[in-house]
């Protein structure tokens, strides 16, 4: 359960450049609820994710998560959080170009004390979960957009987070791999994950699994 | 090990992936370690060789000043020094420099008494393979490398002319090289008996370029120079240890510019790595942001970053002090040597002598490390402190 109360946040505090970004949100998301939060570029979608994912911290309010007060945690619990509790996708997938496919989905993961072994099974698991295990030792530079985009998911999934965030997941799809997108968060959505997209694509507007539309302009939620 | 552990596993394969990253700082790394190495190891040698050099050397010498000129010492004043209670090895000596016009080069003929005591100390590397017998057989003369080649050069092979003051010329054997951990001092020198050096130069018997001796009492030796200036007024008294004294600071002003071009260079090194590192490499900064979007803490990042500078610089450190080892003491420091060593008038045939001791590589080691370290995980610490999502863009 995420617990969403008076955030907000300003980018250049204190300066004449100061921007507004959040105001005053207050959010509820129940455990395994699917978010949609829908808005042009600049409404605050992507500042209220990664304060969500504690990859940033708002400058007033509470973000609440199980219980947990992730706004204020220091760096080695927000880390923590992020690596146990979060699956973030990025819309620029965000991978290391000179690793492989598997070696960036393991990434996350090769600093929590497990042997190597273990890791690439848990790797392996995910890839086949994403579609993307025949590219495993294929280097990110080859990949389409897609595939990045299904590495990116493997990646966001090996260890197996309650809350998976997406950031703009089809702005630099086609359709087609638009649509493979969706079908794996449903699949996801159905095993009881927590989802939050932050998206202005129309096809999210009809999602094959309940989902919660927020509409957000200038840093405000105006509908949902 | 490594294979289990997956950090070591993931540092080893970045490592690799990242080859070209690296490759260019350890090949910079290892020519500016191997410079500073090599530096290091010849001043060090350097030292080792004057302190071996002047071992056998008397701690005092005295000779007799005139108007402020140095003048030949009469043999006699041995008589009154000895008088001087804590004087001991008391022993004449004839040397000068011999120049040999054609080439208008120069070598420094010092004329001992092999049979004196004193004498037998400080020669005993050069005595204990003379048989003396054959030695004194004929008019003979050790040579110092530089000498040996010199003559050479000008087929002198067995034995060589000296013209004496009255236009004679003096035949005298080459009979030996002098050994080589002496080259520093003895590269341009000739020692033979002191009667042929008189004879060489046309001095009379009573007379000695200088006289030497010791105290071996070291608190005695102040006092000792005091009643010497009141027994003799026209006196003028050489200290080993300020012919030590002389030779280090020679050596140490030519390895601390050395020392200033390395610190220049290592400066601007660090301040390229720094700036790469801060913000120009901006894939290392994704880098950095990526692993922390995904759960990496600062700390460990910054122990992944460490572990990787810490196998650049141990890989360059053993590269660059193993060449430099090679250049110096296998290969005798083509270039370095002419430069540390130039200026004489012979060419030296010095070989340097390996004194590589702990303490001389740990500074070589804290040199370079501590620079390369600060220069790379100051700005990792900064980009791993900021905001993942800053660092990713």
């Amino acid at each position: 359960m995420i617990e969403i109360d008076n955030l907000n946040k300003v980018y250049n505090d204190g300066t004449p450049q100061a921007f507004n970004a959040l105001k005053s949100i207050n959010l509820s998301i129940d455990d395994g609820e699917a978010i949609i939060l829908n808005g042009v570029s600049g409404s605050g979608k992507s500042t209220l994710l990664s304060i969500i994912a504690a990859l940033d911290k708002p400058t007033s309010g509470k973000v609440v998560v199980d219980g947990e007060l992730i706004s204020k945690l220091p760096d080695l619990h927000a880390s923590a959080y992020r690596a146990k509790s979060i699956g973030f996708i990025f819309q620029h997938f965000n991978l290391i170009e000179s690793l492989s496919v598997e070696e960036n989905i393991y990434a996350p993961i090769v600093h929590i004390g497990l042997d190597i072994e273990r890791i690439r099974d848990m790797a392996k698991r995910v890839m086949v979960e994403a579609s993307i295990e025949h590219k495993a030792d294929q280097s990110i530079r080859d990949l389409s957009g897609g595939e990045k985009q299904r590495c990116a998911i493997a990646r966001a999934l090996v260890r197996d987070p309650k809350l998976i965030i997406c950031d703009e997941p089809t702005a630099n799809l086609d359709r087609a791999n638009s649509m493979k997108f969706i079908d794996i968060l449903s699949r996801l959505h159905s095993r009881g994950k927590s989802i939050i997209v932050a998206t202005h694509d129309p096809l999210f507007k009809s999602l094959p699994f309940p989902s919660r539309v927020i509409e957000m302009e200038d840093g405000v939620i105006v509908e949902g | 090990m490594l294979t289990k552990s997956s950090f070591l596993y993931f540092l080893t394969l970045l490592l690799f992936k990242q080859r070209d990253k690296h490759i260019g700082t350890i090949s910079i790394s290892i020519v500016i370690i191997f410079l500073l190495s090599s530096i290091l190891f010849i001043s060090s040698s350097i030292q080792g060789s004057i302190k071996i050099a002047l071992e056998s050397q008397p701690d005092f010498s005295l000779s007799r000043v005139e108007a402020g000129r140095v003048v030949d010492t009469p043999v006699e004043w041995i008589d009154k020094i000895s008088d001087i209670d804590g004087i001991v090895d008391i022993s004449p000596r004839v040397y000068g420099r011999y120049f040999y016009r054609p080439k208008e080069e120069s070598f420094l003929v010092v004329g001992v008494d092999f049979f004196d005591e004193q004498n037998q100390k400080e020669l005993k590397n050069l005595i204990d393979g003379i048989d003396l017998k054959d030695f004194f057989s004929r008019d003979s003369m050790l040579v110092g490398e530089g000498v040996k080649e010199f003559l050479a050069e000008h087929f002198y092979s067995g034995d060589f002319s000296f013209k004496t003051p009255t236009g004679k010329f003096k035949k005298v054997r080459i009979y030996d090289t002098i050994p080589h951990q002496s080259n520093l001092i003895s590269n341009d020198m000739v020692v033979m008996p002191i009667d042929l050096a008189r004879e060489i130069f046309g001095m009379s018997e009573d007379l000695s370029t200088d006289i030497t001796f010791n105290v071996p009492n070291d608190s005695e030796w102040d006092t000792i120079l005091t009643k010497l200036h009141l027994l003799f007024y026209d006196l003028r008294v050489v200290e080993k240890r300020e012919i030590a004294k002389a030779y280090s600071s020679l050596y140490n002003y030519k390895g601390g510019l050395f020392l200033i071009l390395y610190l220049i260079t290592i400066v601007t090194f660090m301040l390229i790595l720094y700036q790469r590192y801060s913000m120009v490499y901006s894939s290392e900064k994704r880098e950095i942001g990526i692993l922390r979007a995904t759960g990496w803490s600062i700390g460990e990042i910054v122990k992944l970053k460490f572990y990787e500078t810490l196998i650049v610089v141990v890989v360059s450190f053993v590269l660059g002090t193993v060449l430099a080892y090679i250049y110096v003491f296998v290969w005798g420091a083509p270039l370095l040597k002419e430069i540390f060593l130039g200026g004489a008038n012979l060419k030296n045939q010095v070989e340097f002598a390996p004194t590589i001791n702990m303490g001389l590589l740990s500074s070589i080691f804290l040199f370079y490390a501590v620079p390369l370290f600060g220069s790379i995980l100051i700005p990792v610490w900064r980009i791993a402190i900021t905001s993942p999502k800053e660092a990713m863009l």
